[in-house]
């Protein structure tokens, strides 16, 4: 069986990369006493994996991982394991038992939802939400392992709106295109013609092909 | 610090390289809450997060200090160049990981000296706390700096800027100083009569209380204390036992990557091989022990508080260790089943059993370190580092055949007496490893041989029988590593060297006096930090300061001292006497070998310490 958890990362800790988390996981998962599953080989490894990696700097409230177990275990006999092996800024929310055959969270990802909080030009950038959203494309040079590439993130954008001050977005996150938030600050930035502004960010959700919450389907 | 400078400190991080060394937050971290009555001590460790979170010495401290409930124990590190400059320019000083106070709010400040260019690091971490880098400039607000580790034991090159150094053993003693600071502070004591009760405690060094006079040539001619009371002097603290002193159940785990990411257990302190360019050997005498049970016990609870897979057997030479075989074993019997790797990180090449080699093995292959040190067999007993080729060809061999292919051979150039054919002689004996692995039938060897040649520039350092020798010029230095570089043109070898200019500061501030801490300071005025590393080296501005200061590098470096030169580091007894460093030093001028004392003591002048070390 596996065990698909929500967990959060909050504060401080958002400046910890992807490779850390897992590091940090893993040794938390040692020391929680769990029945854990190894992989094979020369390098045994505890099995573990992650939806989507979240960027250095970004908060996230309910990020996805699955952990492969050797034995059945409660979801509440889980959570209350981990979390007292895990600090309080790195903290699980929710368990959920799925048999082993259940496809891996980062295969059925689909999209994520931010909180984007702009430490500059707030009022500006929540103003042009609506307007940015009648460009029919948004084309931004965009980052890849093949160098910078023209990325037209428009049809990216499902949901765009402002939300107490802050920017609320749902933006694709799937193997056939990705728009990460500071893509998408890139392309307003552009819009209105100013210098990109620093922002906080917080990835608030998860989802699948049918926008329904990762941990739920 | 104020709030809006505590919201600063995040906009920072999210410009900076590598944040994560700023955040503290790590598993088994706390914010001891600050009380009435608990005494404040910032552990600051003069090197980047990566570096100090590898050091053993900070994670004994750090769980000791914070273990006492009359006081608590943050740690502070040497930032990045662009979080200290970003610090300067936003104007907040330098705060602790745990609760991001900042230096000026602790009782006391403890640097680590691990490494002598690191001291340009204490003062730019001075000068960001915004404590005056002076010692008699520090007001009764300020903190008191103290300073331990194993160059504290030439302590001189720092006095301007410490006020008190902590000699030898830490663990009791960084505990008596923070309580007795703590105490005589909230009892209003004024910062001198502060420091004048610390000089009283066995171990401590306060150097406002003793003068040095030189000469015209600039040679130290005596050293005295200034007032009555003070020891003339100072013994090192050494704790003989060793099983009874604390040692960490539980260490901070990083969240990003540091140089070594594993528990490492002290299984002994001290070392009786007697190399005679080892300072950490004579430094630590006696050798102590601890047992086998008490060492299991540890690793169970460090393995469950911690959830690290590797577990390294720490010493000075882990070789030696009693029951080395026995430990091994009892822990992969107890471990191996939660995966958890056993490893050696120093061995030596004659007690390096196969079966260490095997057990180790089974679970964790990394690469195995060795040290000839010199490359023929003379300059080995020259140096007293009793092995011979044989010993090395069939560790090798064995390793070899258990299925390692790659080894690192550490050895040193600019040894005393060295000649051109002993350099050479570094480039036959790797050849000669190369040879070993090839003789190993093709089946039985794994792929992918690598033999790494690393090749330091010897360093002559205080309370070692080298203390008097002269240091190679950066012109030999250089063609050595030149010879050797081309002798070792051979597929399968890499050679690694060090800089030497590096080397030659090292010698500088190694056996400096006081006058040096002027040059330190004006090193750091021009820009010198993070000397350590390659990038921000700068040998140039190093060099202007000893001429700013009229001093000369050589006259600390290459300059040979007779028997008779009062030494800045020989009012310190550090248990090995001067009188057995100067035979040893006659030895190895003859090439006699001094044999390990567990054999039978060679009086090297421990003996006088009571208890340590029974003839």
């Amino acid at each position: 069986m596996k065990m698909l958890v929500v967990f959060s990362i909050r504060d401080r800790l958002k400046y910890i990369g992807h490779l850390d988390l897992m590091r940090a996981m893993q040794r938390a998962l040692r020391r929680s006493g769990l029945p854990l599953r190894y992989s094979q080989g020369f390098n045994p490894h505890i099995l573990l994996g992650f939806a989507a990696p979240l960027s250095v700097g970004s908060q996230g409230l309910r990020e996805i991982m699955e952990v492969p177990l050797s034995a059945p275990c409660s979801p509440e006999d889980f959570l209350s394991a981990l979390n007292a092996a895990l600090p309080p800024l790195l903290q699980c929310v929710s368990a959920r038992e799925v048999p082993d055959d259940y496809p891996a969270p980062m295969s059925r990802l689909a999209a994520a939802s931010y909180l984007i909080r702009p430490l500059e030009h707030q009022e500006a950038l929540l103003a042009a939400l609506p307007g940015f959203l009648t460009q029919p494309s948004i084309v931004l040079p965009k980052k890849t392992k093949r160098g910078l590439q023209d990325s037209d993130i428009r049809p990216m954008i499902h949901r765009l709106e402002a939300r107490d001050g802050q920017i609320d977005a749902l933006l694709q996150q799937s193997p056939s295109g990705t728009c990460k938030p500071a893509l998408l600050i890139a392309g307003l930035a552009r819009y209105l013609d100013i210098p990109a502004p620093r922002c906080e960010i917080v990835r608030t959700g998860l989802y699948d092909a049918g926008l329904k919450p990762l941990e739920e389907a | 610090m104020n709030a809006e400078q505590l919201a600063r400190i995040d906009e920072l991080l999210g410009r900076v390289d590598r944040p994560a060394r700023y955040i503290g937050g790590e598993m088994n971290t706390q914010i001891k809450p600050w009380e009435e009555g608990r005494a404040s001590f910032a552990f600051c460790f003069p090197d980047t997060y990566e570096v100090a979170m590898s050091h053993l010495g900070m994670k004994i401290l750090y769980y000791i200090i914070n273990k006492e409930p009359d006081m608590l124990c943050e740690r502070v590190f040497m930032p990045w160049v662009d979080m200290a400059d970003a610090l300067r320019q936003e104007g907040i000083p330098l705060f602790s990981l745990e609760s991001r106070r900042e230096l000026r709010d602790f009782d006391i400040l403890g640097f680590t000296l691990q490494y002598e260019m690191s001291y340009t690091n204490i003062l730019e971490m001075l000068s960001l706390g915004q404590i005056p880098l002076l010692a008699g400039e520090r007001g009764e607000e300020m903190p008191i700096v103290i300073a331990g580790g194993p160059c504290a034991f030439n302590p001189e090159p720092l006095v301007d800027f410490i006020d008190c150094f902590a000699i030898g053993d830490g663990e009791r003693l960084s505990v008596e100083i923070t309580r007795l600071v703590g105490q005589l502070r909230r009892e209003g004591l004024k910062r001198a009569e502060i420091l004048w009760r610390l000089s009283q405690l066995e171990g401590c060094y306060v150097p406002r209380y003793y003068q040095a006079k030189y000469d015209e040539r600039g040679i130290l001619t005596s050293f005295e204390p200034t007032r009555e009371g003070v020891p003339v002097r100072v013994r090192k603290r050494l704790e003989l036992d060793l099983e009874a002193l604390d040692f960490p159940e539980e260490i901070p785990v990083p969240y990003t990557q540091v140089v070594h990411d594993r528990i490492a257990l002290e299984i002994m302190r001290g070392c009786t091989r007697g190399c005679r360019f080892c300072q950490a050997g004579m430094l630590y005498r006696p050798v102590r022990e601890r047992s086998p049970e008490r060492l299991l016990e540890l690793a169970e609870k460090l393995i469950k508080a911690t959830g690290y897979e590797e577990v390294s057997l720490s010493s000075l030479s882990s070789g030696d260790y009693g029951q080395l075989a026995e430990l091994i074993r009892a822990l992969m019997d107890r471990f191996a089943s939660q995966r958890v790797a056993v490893s050696l990180p120093s061995m030596r090449i004659d007690s390096l059993v196969r079966q260490s080699l095997e057990e180790t093995r089974a679970v964790r292959k990394s690469g195995l370190t060795l040290a000839p040190e010199a490359g023929t067999q003379r300059l080995r007993d020259v140096i007293n580092k009793g092995v011979t080729e044989e010993d090395l060809l069939r560790s090798v061999t064995d390793a070899f055949e258990s299925g390692w292919s790659s080894v690192k051979l550490y050895f040193m150039i600019g040894l005393p007496t060295e000649t051109d054919e002993d350099v050479l002689g570094i480039a036959r004996t790797a050849r000669k490893v190369l040879d070993a692995y090839y003789a190993v039938p093709k089946e039985r060897r794994a792929p992918g041989l690598r033999v790494t040649v690393s090749a330091s520039t010897f360093v002559p350092k205080p309370f070692t029988p080298f203390q008097w020798a002269a240091q190679d010029s950066l012109d030999e230095i250089k063609r050595k590593q030149a010879l050797l570089r081309d002798a070792l043109r051979v597929k399968g070898l890499s050679f690694n060297w060090h800089e030497p200019e590096l080397s030659r500061l090292e010698a500088c501030v190694a056996r400096g006096d006081r006058r040096l801490g002027a040059v330190i300071l004006a090193a750091w005025q021009r820009g010198c930090r993070l000397d350590g590393w390659r990038e921000h080296f700068k040998y140039d501005a190093w060099l202007e300061a000893f001429a700013a200061c009229n001093l000369d590098p050589d006259f600390y470096a290459a300059r040979p001292r007779g028997e008779q030169e009062l030494l800045p580091w020989a009012f310190i007894d550090a248990g090995v006497t001067q009188r057995y460093l100067w035979l040893e030093n006659e030895r190895a001028s003859q090439g006699i070998v001094t044999p390990d004392c567990r054999h039978g003591c060679e009086g090297c002048g421990l003996t006088r310490f009571p208890g340590a070390c029974i003839a």
